[in-house]
């Protein structure tokens, strides 16, 4: 074995600084794991879980707070634990090699491609002659276009999938025996996420290297991984093959994980949403059980009094969970919906349309030179039209890039079109027309991206959700009801519970967050929602709540909803109707279950490619070899 | 990378006309707002009311105020401020012989503060992350309050008087005479190879550098340490530390090149603090710079002189902003054209 941790176990409260008295908190228990040469072992886990910290238990970067209390870390029949941390330092980068999450700021923004690299192979003993050739062949093996070319460029200058094909060529440039890579497509589009996993693949076999890929994805690492450990609130709650995990999943928590992924292709079901959330390393404590207790849809009454163990299911598959479980796959949490009706709101188109694009363009002019002389004009829009009727779920998929969230600033009026025409409910909205302007407030409201920066932090729950009360309490829709009243009631609307009102950001989970941001949207009754990226920061049983949570709306409230996502199964899950983005236009448009079973268009067809397949017998990712 | 350099500076010269112009309109009528006569100093007692007359329209008093900014600015731009009153000389050539020693002062000040500053920067930071940040903090406090003045009388009793190895008056030694090449001492010595007069130059302009330096480095110091701090949370400093790199090398060669952009950014706005600070310490150090020569013609009322210094001060300004456009363009590559 490359690599094996045996009943490893990090402990909060151990150092300095904890109150004497306080009881250490396992905050990973018991993690045992291995991978040998030349296999990928997949470390699966929602944020939180604990998956990253293992990563960096083996860097040796122990956080400030933590201590190792338990277990081993072998690398290669040396315990890394005991290592001193110069002795350690020099296993990294050379023997021990990491891929991390964020490649555009994963590199100095003020050191070009070439001197970072150079430094890197300076590290690595390389000669001073031979390190530029070197770059250069090692940035070809990457499939990098232009190898010479780029290293004299800033990280700035490349993509995000670029960026991270220059740290997997400085990765495999020692010719590790053990790659760590902590979520290494997450920030990446669709498209380059198939072509880099591809490249990591492609790389790894040639290397024989061992991998650890950390991911909250279970069906890509599915497909890319030998094996899979599934990491829950810092305990691993089942371990195997990877095409057992994901096509027999036993533990209770990996079936809902599984299942409250939506699916591209296939039959729709409605998505079974654990409810509550993961305990953080506050609440781990008071837990005497198993930790997944509390959500469990199977739960025993013994379950919550003392911790289950690791047992063999079958050879090889391994489950914490009560005897009786996981060895008999009972339905999974919410199985029994499944069955019942379910459809994307349609919308209706007896009705002229709630908004209206007409051949929109929207430009933006770049000057540069010493009087501004030299200008580029790129189009973020270029002459669309589209139309969204009133009810009905729309969707709007395409890559960075793609113009897809300039659609949603003009329409929500935060961008002028450069030309063409919007209406707002039959309405054309022109720059400076109050009465329109508030109109078209009224109709439409956005939901933004990030529930984290997007509430004020100062402001309690109940402000935040009815802050359009402060604007002009007598509009229309909110003169009909007082300001408590409709907080209540937006309260109720998005689940949250009753004494929420009165709490404050900080106090909120992720996903308790995105609803307080769908409920201030709500909060003038608008007819449309428009949605970029809602659920991309949320982990997948919290992002089944959301979606559920939006469905339920649309029905009740007849409210409109354009999404922007970069996700197709999310999409599909919504969305009556799909409208394919590249490059400022609508390539491809239709109803979305047949647009994704027939993708007329070669775009449509490679965002479809993109996507795991759910079925882990597909082959995926495509074999590389595309240009980036 | 020349071309970048080259348009900033285009760019800048052709924000800088207005600026300037508008400048001098402030600096004109505040100075004729004053309930000053510059006359008063140029009569003698017995003048007459005809001579007072007669003065007033030679030097021009007699036009309307607008009348009076467009002759001095038209001859301003001709590079004629006039003449001073007090010394009887051209303001453009008293400026001239001043300039270049506070220019040298501030210069060789910059230096000092950051041969301080950067490692001192580096320790605050390191000190940080190991949370014995209260030490560090409560020293670059106490420094931050102590005025430049201060500094100049502190030093001048350690140095000149208690273990008196550096001098603390004047520019030169009294038997060196300046060749005036360039008009700054260092320069001029050093290629006229006097190595003997250069060195009493230099030991004449360390105390007062010193002093002005000591109270400008503590700000540095703070934006260097914040900035370093920001730097350490980045994910490429992370990356680095798991490619194996020593902390040293993480420090020096990484966090400190993307720290030094917002630091340049605050020497650039704060090199003005430098100059007024000048001004009190060459009094202190009888350095004759423009400080020394403000001082005179606002005691005199040397109308002409404080316009021209006054002028002089935003020009300084303007070319300062200039070469830190230049200067953080040419150290941030996100900054060039796309």
């Amino acid at each position: 074995m490359m690599l094996s941790v045996t009943n490893l176990t990090l402990s909060a409260g151990e150092q300095a600084g904890a109150k004497a008295g306080a009881k250490a908190v396992a905050v990973l228990r018991d993690i045992t794991l291995s991978v040998a040469r030349g296999r990928v072992l997949g470390l699966v886990g929602e944020s939180g879980a604990g998956k990253s910290m293992v990563g960096r238990l083996i860097a040796g970067h122990t956080p400030r707070g933590f201590a190792v209390t338990r277990g081993q870390v072998m690398f290669d029949g040396r315990d890394l634990l005991q290592l001193a941390a110069a002795e350690r330092r020099k296993l990294l980068g050379r023997r021990i090699a990491f891929i991390p999450q964020e490649p555009l700021s994963s590199l100095n923004p003020v050191m070009t491609i070439g001197q970072t690299f150079d430094e890197h192979l300076m590290l690595l003993g390389v000669a001073s002659g031979e390190r530029a050739a070197a770059i250069v062949n090692h940035l070809a093996a990457v499939h990098l276009p232009r190898p010479e070319a780029m290293v004299r460029r800033y990280p700035h200058e490349l993509s995000g999938g670029q960026c991270q094909r220059v740290l997997i060529a400085m990765a495999f440039a020692s010719d590790p025996a053990l790659l760590i890579a902590d979520e290494p497509t997450t920030a990446l589009d669709v498209v380059s996420q198939t072509h880099i996993l591809a490249l990591l693949k492609e790389q790894q076999r040639l290397h024989q290297t061992a991998v650890l890929l950390i991911t909250h994805d279970l069906r890509l690492a599915a497909h890319v991984c030998d094996e899979i450990a599934v990491l829950y609130a810092g305990e691993q709650v089942e371990r195997g093959a990877a095409r057992e995990v994901l096509g027999q999943p036993c533990h209770p928590y990996t079936r809902a994980l599984q299942a409250a992924n939506p699916d591209v292709h296939g039959s729709q079901r409605q998505l079974p949403a654990l409810a509550g959330q993961m305990p953080g390393i506050s609440a781990l404590s008071a837990i005497a059980g198993c930790r997944f207790f509390a959500r469990c849809p199977q739960a025993l009454a013994a379950c919550g009094s003392e911790p289950q163990l690791l047992r063999e299911v079958t050879t090889g598959h391994w489950v914490r969970c009560a005897p009786g479980c996981a060895t008999n796959p009972a339905p999974v949490a919410g199985d029994d919906l499944q069955s019942a009706a379910w459809s994307a709101p349609v919308g209706d188109w007896n009705s002229p349309p709630l908004v209206e694009l007409q051949e929109v363009t929207l430009s933006y002019t770049a000057r540069w030179g010493a009087f501004g002389q030299r200008k580029l004009v790129s189009h973020a829009v270029n002459k669309l039209s589209l139309r969204i009727q009133p009810g009905e779920f729309v969707g709007i998929v395409g890559e960075s890039g793609s113009g897809k969230s300039s659609i949603a600033r003009l329409i929500v009026g935060a961008e002028a079109p450069t030309a063409g025409r919007i209406n707002i409910a039959g309405r054309e909205r022109i720059p400076g027309d109050a009465t329109v302007a508030r109109l078209s407030r009224e109709c439409v409201q956005m939901i933004f991206q990030d529930p984290h920066s997007a509430l004020n932090p100062r402001r309690s729950v109940y402000r935040l959700l009815t802050q359009a009360y402060e604007l002009d309490h007598t509009a229309g829709s909110l003169a009909r009801k007082t300001r408590p009243e409709r907080g209540a009631e937006l309260l109720a609307d998005v689940g949250l519970p009753a004494d929420a009102l009165s709490r404050y950001p900080a106090q909120l989970s992720g996903g308790q967050k995105q609803r307080v941001n769908i409920g201030r949207a709500l909060c003038v009754m608008p007819r449309l929602l428009v949605a970029d990226e809602i659920v991309s920061g949320l982990d997948v049983s919290v992002q089944a709540q959301i979606l559920n949570l939006l469905l339920e709306l649309g029905r009740r409230a007849n409210v409109a909803l354009l999404l922007i996502s970069h996700d197709l199964s999310v999409v599909r899950y919504l969305c009556s109707r799909v409208m394919v983005m590249q490059a400022g236009s609508i390539v491809e448009e239709g109803k979305t279950e047949e647009v994704f079973a027939r993708p007329q268009h070669p775009y449509t067809q490679l965002l479809l490619r993109s996507v795991p397949p759910a079925d882990p017998s597909i082959a995926w990712p495509p074999a590389p070899g595309q240009k980036p | 990378m020349f071309q970048l350099s080259l348009a900033i500076i285009v760019r800048r010269l052709a924000a800088a006309i207005p600026t300037l112009v508008l400048l001098s309109l402030v600096v004109f009528v505040v100075l004729r707002l004053l309930p000053v006569d510059p006359l008063a100093a140029l009569l003698p007692p017995s003048a007459t009311a005809e001579d007072a007359r007669a003065l007033r329209a030679q030097l021009g008093f007699d036009q309307p105020i607008p009348m009076q900014f467009l002759i001095w600015l038209w001859e301003a731009v001709r590079g004629n401020l006039g003449n001073s009153i007090n010394f009887h000389q051209p303001v453009t050539s008293l400026i001239g012989a001043a300039m270049p020693a506070t220019i040298e002062l501030a210069l060789v000040a910059l230096a000092i503060a950051l041969a301080i500053s950067v490692p001192g920067g580096a320790l605050a930071f390191v000190l940080h992350q190991r949370a014995r940040e209260t030490a560090a903090d409560l020293t670059v406090t106490l420094l931050q309050s102590i005025p430049s003045f201060l500094w100049a009388l502190l030093l001048i009793i350690v140095f000149g008087v208690l273990w008196p190895v550096l001098p603390f008056s004047g520019r030169v030694g009294q038997e060196v005479v300046l060749p005036g090449i360039t008009g700054f001492a260092l320069i001029d010595l050093l290629i006229t190879g006097r190595l003997r007069d250069w060195s009493s130059a230099l030991s004449h302009l360390l105390l007062p550098a010193l002093s002005l330096a000591l109270s400008f480095s503590p700000m540095v110091i703070r934006v260097l340490r914040s900035g370093l701090i920001d730097a350490a949370g980045e994910p490429y400093v992370e990356v680095a530390r798991l490619r194996g790199l020593s902390e040293t090398r993480i420090l020096w060669r990484h966090m400190l090149k993307n720290a030094v952009l917002p630091t340049i950014t605050m020497i650039g706005v704060q090199f003005g603090f430098l100059f007024s600070g000048a001004l009190l310490v060459e009094m202190i150090f009888g350095f004759p710079g423009v400080g020394n020569l403000m001082v005179q013609a606002v005691k005199g009322n040397d109308m002409p002189l404080i316009q021209g210094i006054a002028l002089l001060f935003c020009v300084l300004m303007l070319a300062i902003n200039t070469v830190v456009d230049v200067l953080y363009a040419l150290l941030n590559p996100r900054l060039r054209a796309p």
